[in-house]
């Protein structure tokens, strides 16, 4: 009876009755906590790890720190997705192609075909541009003719180029959304399971950015680690000398290891333009027939040579700025020699450029195991 | 009384000093615009390209690039004491970059600006600035080395009235270009005179008139001197002679 009385005593009654009253709310405050641990416990899975580009020590010496956007830092999830979806064919209208296809890693991430084949059999009009250092651009204008600001932007195009991938964005976002293994990498990456071509070109670029070329011989020479051959060692010099080469103002020299400007000049192909480059983009007359420099490492890997492809060989190449040149209206003051036909010159100064000149390639570049397909 | 009233006196005249003395230093703003003439008439990256400009000498020319070098940018004031606002500035006219120095805090008073067109012999070492050598502003070994003072470069009317080019490159003068060079520094100090800074903010112009490259006191034929010409030394002289009116102060 007293334990009777215990439990149903008046008031302890009224106790349970709003107990029960408030069980519901008891649970709900319950299960909001239990809701927030599961999110705090994502959220603290969500740590992408920061990384730094891999910068050779010819660089460190010489250049500024690698150009990263404040919105788009690198991390180690963000990299590995942007590896993923490189080699990833996918990104494709029929699952052929990927960004790889067409930047090869073997062939110093351009293309040795002088025109990429698209998914439908069709060729493009313009060589594959190598897509090594392109952390150290810092003018930020991308292509051959200058028509992408930002490597965020730059990436996107390609998926929807008729020529291309001729795929949508819609499409490649709905197909990765619908594999599990990405889902997990973008959430990795961006704390996100929603897939977006946005983040997609995020990690794309950060990939892109981590390509770097920096250990040829001419390096390694610039460390004070090997010897130039007597023949480099000229070629060099008629690289840089204004009465011979000329060709330090747009292709760097021993102090600008990028061996590019990464400006925009009409070298002389032409006396009429077929394709305008960047005064396709801008409109301007005064820039019809302008492209962007090449950079000059890797040539060992990249021909053929020129925004079209139309050299085969660094002899023709070399031939061209020897005796090729043509005036335009918009000819480059720098090809200052074109009232002669260009810089005429001797068979041995050829030869010892052309030595020079490979020295810059870097065969490593082809090995490196972060470059390769992990797919 | 009377002592009083000096004392009040003297506590007024205290008070007063005081007053004086905490009266803080006025600090002042200051930037600096760099902005391009041609025979008076305004240049901007809108400018270039077109034939539109007559030399010295009554050479029709245009600009497709202007970019140079200043360095040692530094405000003296009447004590004598230098403030180094920056140690160089590639200005890139056509692409429309380096044109403004701004952030510049100087204590309100009269102060001389000097500058330096290029740079001095000591500072104008090989590859020692990396933004200057990703602009491929570099200048090799066998010519001197160092770094650029200024790229101009443009088309012009030759004798035959037919377009042709022309690369007007300073550079260090360099005798006997090659392994064995001999360099001179033709570098301009630049004196641009006094400037008084009062206000709460001042912008200081300093205006490049292109002109004078061509004319003062050497008239420029660029039917002879049109490019090849940063091994020749002749040439670079005649540069720096010419480069001596070309910059001028303005203040708003």
């Amino acid at each position: 009876m007293d334990k009777l009385y215990f439990l149903f005593k008046p008031t302890r009654v009224i106790n349970w009755m709003y107990m029960v009253q408030k069980a519901p709310f008891i649970l709900f405050f319950i299960f909001l906590t239990l809701s927030c641990d599961i999110d705090d416990s994502q959220h603290q899975r969500y740590e992408p790890i920061p990384v730094n580009i891999a910068v050779p020590a010819v660089f460190s010496q010489l250049l500024p720190e690698p150009q990263i956007p404040s919105d788009n830092p690198l991390t180690q999830q963000g990299v590995l997705l942007g590896r993923a979806l490189f080699f990833e064919r996918r990104l494709s209208a029929d699952n052929s192609l990927s960004c790889a296809g067409c930047h090869r890693p073997n062939e110093g991430f351009s293309d040795q075909r002088r025109y990429s084949v698209g998914i439908d059999g069709v060729a493009g009009f313009r060589n594959s541009m190598p897509i090594v250092n392109i952390a150290w651009n810092t003018k930020n204008k991308f292509n051959w003719d200058g028509s992408a600001n930002s490597l965020e932007e730059q990436v996107l195009e390609p998926v929807t180029n008729e020529i291309e991938m001729h795929n949508t964005w819609a499409n490649v976002v709905a197909t990765l959304q619908n594999d599990a293994n990405y889902l997990a990498k973008f959430e990795a990456a961006f704390g996100s399971p929603t897939i977006s071509k946005e983040l997609a070109a995020k990690a794309l670029s950060q990939f892109i950015r981590t390509l770097v070329s920096g250990n040829s011989k001419f390096d390694r020479y610039l460390l004070g680690q090997t010897t130039l051959t007597p023949l480099e060692e000229e070629g060099l010099a008629v690289f840089l000398d204004e009465n011979r080469g000329d060709c330090f103002h747009c292709h760097g020299s021993p102090s600008n290891p990028l061996w590019t400007d990464n400006d925009f000049h009409n070298n002389g192909l032409d006396e009429n333009f077929i394709d305008l480059g960047l005064g396709d983009i801008t409109g301007d007359p005064a820039q019809f027939g302008l492209f962007k420099s090449p950079s000059l490492r890797n040539l060992a890997f990249t021909a053929p040579y020129m925004h079209d492809g139309r050299f085969q060989t660094l002899d023709q190449v070399i031939d061209h700025y020897s005796e090729g040149l043509v005036y335009s209206p918009t000819i480059d003051p720098l090809m200052k020699t074109v009232s002669q036909g260009g810089v005429q010159l001797s068979l041995q100064d050829k030869a010892a450029l052309k030595a020079f000149l490979l020295s810059l390639s870097d065969p490593s570049l082809a090995n490196n195991p972060a470059y390769q397909n992990p797919n | 009384m009377l002592n009083k009233s000096l004392f009040l006196l003297l506590l007024v005249v205290c008070f007063a000093a005081c007053e004086t003395n905490d009266d803080p230093i006025k600090n002042t703003s200051v930037s600096i615009d760099f902005s391009h003439r041609f025979n008076q008439q305004a240049v901007t990256s809108n400018n270039f390209n077109a034939l539109q400009y007559t030399n010295g000498f009554g050479t029709t020319l245009s600009l497709t690039r202007l970019r140079y070098l200043i360095s040692e940018i530094s405000f003296t004031n009447q004590q004598g004491i230098k403030t180094l606002v920056k140690d160089y500035q590639l200005i890139d006219v056509g692409e429309n970059t380096g044109m403004l120095i701004d952030g510049i805090t100087l204590p309100e008073g009269t102060y001389s600006l000097n500058m330096r067109f290029g740079f001095s012999q000591t500072a104008n070492t090989s590859s020692i600035y990396p933004d200057l050598n990703a602009a491929s502003w570099n200048v090799p070994q066998m010519l001197g080395g160092g770094y650029h003072y200024m790229q101009m470069e443009g088309r012009f009317l030759d004798l035959n009235n037919q377009e042709s080019i022309y690369a007007y490159h300073t550079i260090s003068a360099v005798q006997n270009p090659g392994p064995d060079n001999i360099r001179e520094d033709p570098s301009i100090a630049l004196t641009l005179g006094e400037i008084n800074i009062t206000q709460d903010a001042i912008q200081i112009n300093i205006t490049m008139d292109i002109d004078q490259w061509f004319e003062n006191p050497n008239l420029w034929d660029l039917n002879l001197l049109n490019g090849m010409l940063m091994g020749n030394y002749t040439a670079q002289k005649l540069m720096q002679e010419n480069g001596q009116t070309v910059f001028s102060l303005q203040t708003n």
